[in-house]
């Protein structure tokens, strides 16, 4: 027993915590699907690998602030980066590369997404999905939307909250929530092409949803090169190309 | 595209903690095992702790002590270079607290069953505490010692709420197979979802079947 207890010791003590060396980019959840493209565009000649971890853009910034290891952040706004740059994370401003589109959507066949808001007071909707507006660019441009027109006190016991834009886009998608409001780049990807129906809202009715990106502190630790590499290419034509597919406004 | 990574995290983050906590439980429930009194009893206490607190709590803490911006993680990153938060080893150390009375409660509970002869008839033929311990106590507990095993590991399989927290979701360094069903859930590819929740499912079952088998077989032997 004592032999055992022993190299069991051992075998904790020799455990390697072995550390690589690869670009970590923290991705806003609406430029989850993009992504997967920007990284098989980006890899047809350069083979760094490259891991993304999606989220709230809120909540990557929290977890910025807190130390994590991230390269790049791909923001759904404007502001989060900045509060980043603003607190001396970033290796430089940040950029916009996108403008991102807000849409109503559901996948309920017996209701039909209009650009008019007060179908949502409809009796036939019972539940709203829209992101978190605290952390979630799109949450807010929906809140926004919702306030403007007076719905939102009227419609506020219906609203299903998502953490991110996919946890919103998934309760939709999995008809949990009725309808409700999403990034047009999830309803366009290929996961979700062709799921009910959507329509897009006019861009003039919530601040514009201006997406940017930074190359973060932490990329000096990593792999500068590498990591400028990347943020650059986000700025490529190319990318350009692929963010036009994605239903974003390029300019 | 399916990753087996988090799997293998998981697999390695189960049994980096069940290990680490086997080697703090032991002594730890023998200590506890003996005469009462009131220190022991607020060690107990804080034991336990993690049962009844939200993982949330834990995480939340966790995210205080480690961020670098605060006093702790600033210290721990000036003096010895280690960054916990969102990184494996901050994972480790996490899952090592959170699952610390799922270790603990089947040894002590062993140990106390014991009839206080054995440790006394041992003693009086000369062998010290540790000897005791190790060739007369834990040989005789040795389904309490699987069952701390299996809880332990298959806790660990099951986290969420403190590596949601404090993980950060990093590829390969702490997304989880608990981590990975909820991001693929999100992301709508439910057919990897499916692939991890069944792997874990099967794994729970098995785990759970050897135990019992194990400690049927364990019962059945006993001539004490």
């Amino acid at each position: 027993m004592k032999k055992l207890y022993f190299s069991i010791l051992l075998a904790v003590v020799t455990l390697q915590l072995a550390a690589q060396t690869k670009l970590t980019v923290a991705v806003a959840a609406n430029m989850q699907y993009t992504m997967q493209e920007l990284k098989a565009e980006f890899n047809k000649t350069d083979k760094t690998t490259i891991d993304v971890v999606v989220g709230a853009s809120g909540k990557l910034t929290q977890q910025i602030q807190h130390g994590a290891p991230f390269d790049i952040f791909i923001s759904a706004d404007k502001e989060y980066p900045q509060k980043l740059a603003d607190n001396h994370l970033t290796l430089e401003p940040p950029k916009v590369y996108a403008q991102g589109l807000l849409v109503l959507w559901s996948v309920k066949p017996a209701i039909q997404p209009a650009k008019d808001l007060k179908l949502l007071l409809g009796s036939t909707i019972k539940s709203i999905a829209i992101a978190n507006p605290q952390t979630a660019p799109y949450g807010s441009a929906a809140e926004f939307i919702l306030k403007k027109y007076a719905l939102y006190d009227k419609v506020s016991a219906k609203l299903v909250t998502g953490e991110s834009i996919s946890q919103t886009s998934q309760f939709i998608a999995t008809q949990n929530a009725d309808i409700g409001f999403t990034a047009k780049s999830v309803v366009i990807s290929t996961e979700m092409k062709g799921k009910g129906k959507w329509v897009e809202l006019n861009a003039s009715d919530y601040p514009p949803i201006e997406q940017s990106a930074v190359l973060l502190k932490h990329a000096k630790q990593s792999n500068e090169a590498a990591a400028r590499k990347f943020y650059n290419f986000l700025y490529s034509t190319k990318a350009k190309a692929i963010y036009n597919k994605f239903g974003y406004i390029v300019k | 595209m399916i990753e087996l990574a988090p799997l293998w995290l998981t697999l390695k983050l189960a049994l980096s903690t069940t290990l680490i906590l086997f080697i703090i439980a032991v002594p730890l429930a023998n200590w506890l095992t003996g005469d009462k009194n009131i220190f022991k009893v607020i060690v107990q206490a804080i034991v336990s702790m993690p049962l009844v607190l939200p993982p949330t709590v834990i995480g939340f803490y966790l995210l205080l002590a480690f961020s670098p911006g605060n006093a702790f993680g600033k210290w721990l990153e000036e003096w010895f270079n280690i960054r916990l938060v969102f990184s494996f080893s901050g994972l480790l150390i996490a899952s090592v607290i959170y699952s610390l009375p799922f270790m603990v409660h089947p040894i002590h509970s062993g140990l106390s069953s014991l009839s206080p002869s054995l440790k006394e008839a041992s003693y009086s033929l000369g062998k010290t505490k540790w000897q005791t311990l190790m060739k007369v106590l834990l040989p005789n507990i040795k389904p309490s010692l699987l069952t701390a095993i299996v809880l332990t590991f298959a806790h660990t399989v099951g986290e969420f709420g403190v590596v949601l927290m404090i993980g950060g979701n990093m590829p390969g360094k702490t997304r989880t197979a608990s981590i990975a069903i909820y991001d693929e859930v999100d992301a709508y590819h439910y057919y990897n979802a499916n692939v991890y929740a069944g792997i874990l499912l099967a794994l729970s079952f098995v785990i759970l079947l050897i135990l019992y088998t194990f400690n049927r077989k364990m019962q059945q032997a006993k001539f004490y």
